[in-house]
């Protein structure tokens, strides 16, 4: 074994801008308002953009409000949706004396055959017929447009759907780039009994350049970045019923923190690296997670490639716009909608423009008054979800040439799976740890 | 209880002089005290408080109060509660509503309520 290689292999280095500020709150003040205010955001907005790409689509009908619906008559109207779901869990259940249609066991998806959609905007609200709208694949929060006419029942029959589409891509300098990977992974859950310290332990060696000959290590050597998605912890909820803790299962809560700063060390001594909170991390519960405290990191956090970020996450790495969640958003989705996988949901999302239309009404979300921060103005060139069953992705082509990457990351603790994507041609390949094989 | 068109009156506390209400449905377009009212067709009904009471019609009821009440009950900038006033019309200005800036002044003039119609009452 050679002791000392002639050269020592440089690791390939990108610019990296944070946009993050969108999903920062600590600039805001709770003065006791509801969620009526980010609703009115959101639907000003939407409409406002939706407004402006009516007359592309079918100009010679009226725009009205649904106040100034007439029967019979043809027009467009725009506001949100929302679908009354018949198993959709509600507070009042508990309290009602009659038996309730919903079952005592917890469907994991709340869809009905009697769901009906409504649209709504500051005027009024008018139920929706006809087949053009599937409630299966709306949920409550999209705001569209519709074309229709009103009934004699009082309802509205559509006729044809707008949605907001992609948003505008910003064009990328088309320098002949080389080979730069960024490497995703997620859901180490790292103190839960399923993670396996080996597996992880190898991703750090392979990403570090600990592992192989100088074949592997300068594939390595082109790793610029690494993120981290969620679920990186998770503690045992028998430690978090509330009661005091012995002093000996007090190190137990510290020590899956211990072992994650460890290996994020090395990793932060060697490349940078953003962490994600998740749902099962020390963070708060609604979007948008604030970053994880860097006193959970007293070994990662002293180096400036660590970097503990948002959740939703956004960030630009040599001018590529990427952006991604930690998966809470599309487990609601598929909560209260369906489709065929879980990347038509990313699609969704992107095609209504928003990151999370369940919130605030299913989903956790802080109440903003003046602006709804998971509106998508600007379409990201790699849209990625962690904490999946699997590892999908699909190339997204866009009417006005946009180019997406979808990406869903999946659980490393039950996988083994990493994500790795080329900067330079948007292609994606799993890295795979362990015995295991992904799908 | 049968109550004679006379007697209604120890019922209905009467508006003052100065205030007009009509004058807002009949025109298109509104005087610029009544700008705040352009789009809403809820004209603020007055208010029944039985005798007996004290009749605080300076503080709740003067002219600048009803102006901002037509402000807060008006829905193109968006609900009124939890968001105070002047908040209200700054996120209605960021957002290009164009709020009328009488409303503006007055906020800013002081000697007015900052919070909404319904707040505290909700």
């Amino acid at each position: 074994m050679e002791v000392d290689s002639q050269e020592q292999l440089q690791r390939k280095q990108s610019t990296y801008l944070s946009l993050d500020e969108n999903f920062e709150i600590q600039k805001e003040v709770y003065r006791g308002q509801q969620y009526s205010q980010i609703y009115f955001a959101r639907l000003h907005m939407m409409r406002t953009l939706l407004y402006s790409l009516v007359p592309n689509w079918k100009s010679h009908l009226p725009v009205c409000t649904v106040l100034e619906l007439e029967e019979g008559k043809e027009c467009i109207i725009v506001g949100t949706l929302y679908k009354h779901m018949k198993l959709k869990p509600c507070i009042l259940d508990e309290y009602s004396k009659e038996r309730s249609v919903a079952p005592l066991i917890k469907p994991h998806n709340f869809m009905h055959q009697d769901d009906y959609l409504v649209l709504e905007d500051e005027s009024g609200r008018v139920k929706l017929g006809g087949t053009k709208l599937s409630p299966s694949v709306y949920v409550t929060g999209v705001v569209v447009a519709l074309h229709g006419k009103e009934t004699s029942a009082g309802a509205f029959f559509v006729e044809d759907v707008l949605e907001a589409g992609l948003p505008p891509q910003i064009e990328r300098p088309l320098k002949s780039r080389e080979d730069k990977y960024v490497v995703f992974v997620s859901g180490l859950s790292i103190g839960s009994s399923s993670s396996n310290p080996l597996q992880f332990q190898l991703l750090v060696d392979h990403i570090t350049g600990h592992l192989g000959d100088e074949e592997e290590q300068g594939l390595a050597a082109e790793i610029v970045h690494l993120v981290i998605v969620g679920n990186s912890v998770e503690i045992s909820h028998g430690l978090l019923n509330g009661q005091n803790l012995a002093s000996k299962d007090q190190s137990r809560l510290s020590e899956p923190f211990k072992e994650l700063d460890i290996l994020l060390t090395q990793i932060a001594a060697s490349l940078p690296l953003d962490i994600m909170p998740g749902s099962s991390d020390p963070a708060n519960f609604a979007l948008p997670q604030q970053p994880l405290n860097r006193c959970l990191f007293p070994g990662s956090a002293t180096y400036n490639t660590f970097r503990s970020c948002t959740n939703p996450h956004c960030f630009e790495l040599d001018s590529i716009r990427f952006l991604g969640t930690s998966g809470q958003n599309i487990d609601d989705l598929t909560k209260y909608s369906e489709a065929k996988d879980k990347l038509d949901f990313l699609e969704r999302t992107l095609r209504w423009r928003h990151l999370a239309p369940t919130a605030p009404n299913t989903l956790g979300c802080y109440p903003f008054t003046d602006r709804d921060p998971f509106l998508i103005d600007s379409c990201p060139d790699v849209y990625f979800v962690g904490n999946q069953e699997k590892y999908e992705t699909r190339l997204l082509k866009g009417l006005e040439g946009q180019l997406v990457r979808l990406i869903c990351i999946p659980r490393f603790c039950e996988t083994g799976v990493a994500v790795v994507l080329n900067m330079r041609n948007l292609e994606c390949h799993a890295l795979t740890f362990g015995t295991q094989i992904s799908s | 209880m049968a109550t004679t068109s006379k007697n209604m009156n120890v019922f209905y506390r009467q508006k003052k002089n100065g205030t007009t209400s009509t004058g807002k449905k009949s025109t298109k377009s509104p005087s610029p005290k009544h700008a705040a009212t352009f789009g809403s067709e809820i004209t603020q009904p007055p208010a029944l408080v039985s005798h007996g009471g004290s009749l605080d019609l300076k503080d709740d009821f003067d002219e600048q109060e009803q102006v901002l009440r037509q402000f807060d009950m008006n829905m193109a900038y968006g609900p009124c509660m939890g968001i105070t006033r002047l908040d209200r019309w700054e996120r209605a200005q960021r957002m290009g509503l164009n709020p009328p800036k009488e409303i503006e002044s007055l906020l800013k003039g002081g000697k007015v309520k900052l919070e909404s119609l319904f707040d505290g009452r909700v």
